[in-house]
């Protein structure tokens, strides 16, 4: 069978590519971040975070490569001009949730902090919401793309899971500080737990963001 | 024959404008929110102008000579050259105009000074046009917006897919409407000049032949061409720039119920149609691409609530259904006397 390829087709097909393969790397970091938090607690596993932080830092990497070509694309190949803007913002705003992801896991790695028992299920908890946010938030972002009358469904969990883990940070920041660690523990930990809350908080941003984008499109 | 390529002079000047400015109708958002390049809209518009002029002009025009048939070259001239002037000072009223209304009160003119009878029911089946018109495309754009929102809501396609589609659909809707602006319009700029034609039938090799009205309709079509291509580049920019608020799908609407109401007041095939099932033909009349555009955008507008509409624009629709063809015929009336007394021309026979 012949195949023609029409030059501004398969450009449109490039990016749609490019765009879908950002959302699976936004997809794939949050489910690294859940799984870590896990790994980090459990003491007998140094040496598999040590290659979570090293996987999570490859995503990063792979999808700030996927986030300079759609833009590059979006503006050199002048594709959605009236939207251009918009996407531009969106992209952005995604690429922050996964810098913070990065940084989290980071510091974890670094600061080594020592967590009370006492604390795990709390803290499981709270990157369960949190990478529900992010996983949630990306869809919604990708159906932005695909399907605009499912966008408000996704913003709407988006939301839900960022209230949910507003609530789960402020019970493990009132736990802490009633605990009888250091007050440098306290400090070290309440820092830490607050980054993680940061999360969904920057996810809830894009998801207005998105909300906006969303009404604008309407044709 | 010298004498009437100055005399045609008006009728290039005035289809030179044409271009300049109702290329934008079709083009305009396209080009200004930069989904297509200006160099491809000019090219496109350019073509389908002369195609539709040379081919389907004849319909529009022959309305034109049924309401006052220019006799005489230099009266053809002061004909297109008032309606010409009459634009130029409408335009810096900021008074809605179209070339249309200005050449059919310029033609009265004519018929007042020269003493011929003006067809009233011809004359009210023509201004029920320019009121039919703006209407006629807000009822079509409204339809053919429900039908896209319908198509794309359902068939869930994915934003690139629709921006592509959308690329295409500007393209294609432009064509069409250059089309359907050569075979209305051409009538406006090269209408009064038939009854004194004296251009030959061509015959290009391969058997391909033109009328002598064909031809005259030609060199109208190419200054409307020249128009497109120097200078209608600024007037698609701020035409974008204005309505860019508009997405471009809506936009792509606009286009398409504009071509739509300008083929059917050119089409002779559906005139004819229409009268063999004995229903009412619909007239073959100039009408305004313009308010056609204005009248569209209003229907989407209200379609959607009716908020932002620009009431202040509707009011100078008005203004400018009474202003325009009174002026043309005034000025026309006056100047058919100076080019008759002071500069010897005949103007009628």
């Amino acid at each position: 069978m012949l195949h023609i390829k029409f030059p501004v087709v398969s450009r449109t097909h490039n990016l749609e590519n490019k765009i879908d393969a950002f959302h699976d790397k936004m997809i794939e970091a949050a489910a690294v971040f859940h799984r870590s938090i896990k790994v980090f607690l459990n003491e007998n596993s140094r040496d598999e975070y040590k290659s979570i932080n090293k996987k999570i830092k490859t995503i990063e990497h792979e999808e700030d490569k996927l986030r300079r070509d759609i833009e590059n694309d979006l503006y050199s190949q002048n594709l959605l001009p009236n939207l251009q803007a918009d996407i531009l913002q969106l992209i952005e705003g995604l690429d922050k949730i996964n810098n913070q992801i990065d940084d989290v896991i980071y510091k974890f790695y670094i600061e080594q902090p020592q967590i009370p028992a006492a604390f795990h299920h709390k803290l499981i908890e709270l990157c369960d919401q949190v990478a529900d946010c992010v996983e949630n938030m990306a869809i919604a972002s990708r159906s932005f793309f695909k399907d605009l009358s499912i966008v408000r469904d996704y913003i709407h969990k988006v939301y839900i899971m960022e209230q949910e883990s507003d609530s789960s940070y402020n019970d493990l920041k009132k736990a802490i500080f009633k605990s009888d660690m250091s007050l440098a523990n306290k400090l070290q930990l309440d820092l830490l737990i607050t980054e993680v809350a940061d999360i969904a908080d920057i996810a809830e941003d894009c998801a207005d963001e998105l909300l906006i984008f969303t009404l604008k499109r309407d044709i | 024959m010298f004498s009437f390529w100055i005399f045609l002079s008006s009728g290039l000047f005035l289809g030179w404008s044409l271009g300049a400015n109702d290329a934008s109708n079709i083009f305009g958002t396209a080009v200004g929110t930069k989904m297509v390049k200006f160099r491809t809209a000019a090219l496109i518009s350019a073509v389908f102008v002369i195609i539709g002029a040379v081919s389907a002009g004849e319909g529009a025009a022959q309305t034109l000579n049924d309401l006052g048939s220019v006799n005489a070259p230099a009266g053809a001239f002061m004909v297109g050259l008032a309606a010409a002037l009459s634009i130029y000072w409408m335009t810096l009223s900021k008074i809605s105009v179209s070339t249309s209304q200005a050449i059919v009160g310029a033609i009265v003119g004519w018929n007042l000074y020269s003493g011929k009878p003006t067809d009233i029911s011809l004359f009210s089946t023509i201004a029920g046009t320019w009121i039919f018109c703006p209407i006629l495309s807000a009822i079509l754009a409204v339809i053919i917006y429900q039908l896209a929102r319908f198509i794309i809501t359902r068939a869930k396609i994915s934003l690139l897919k629709q921006d592509f589609y959308t690329r295409v659909g500007l393209i294609l809707a432009g064509a069409f409407g250059a089309y359907a602006l050569g075979a209305n319009n051409i009538a406006n700029v090269m209408g009064v000049f038939i009854p004194s034609n004296p251009l030959q039938p061509l015959t290009f090799p391969g058997g391909f032949r033109l009328t002598s009205e064909q031809v005259l309709f030609l060199l109208g079509a190419l200054a409307i061409a020249v128009g497109i291509v120097t200078y209608s580049g600024n007037v698609m920019q701020t035409v974008g720039r204005n309505i860019c608020l508009m997405s471009p799908l809506a936009a792509w609407v606009v286009v398409v119920a504009q071509s739509l109401v300008l083929f059917l007041f050119a089409s002779k095939g559906l005139h004819l149609f229409l009268e063999e099932h004995g229903l009412p033909g619909i007239p073959l009349v100039p009408v305004s691409s313009s308010q056609a555009v204005i009248g569209a955008v209003i229907g989407i507008g209200l379609l959607k609530g009716g908020h932002g509409i620009n009431w202040n624009l509707i009011r100078r629709i008005f203004i400018g259904w009474v202003a325009t063809p009174v002026i043309a015929a005034a000025v026309c009336f006056i100047s058919l006397f100076f080019l008759e007394n002071v500069f010897n021309q005949t103007v009628y026979h």
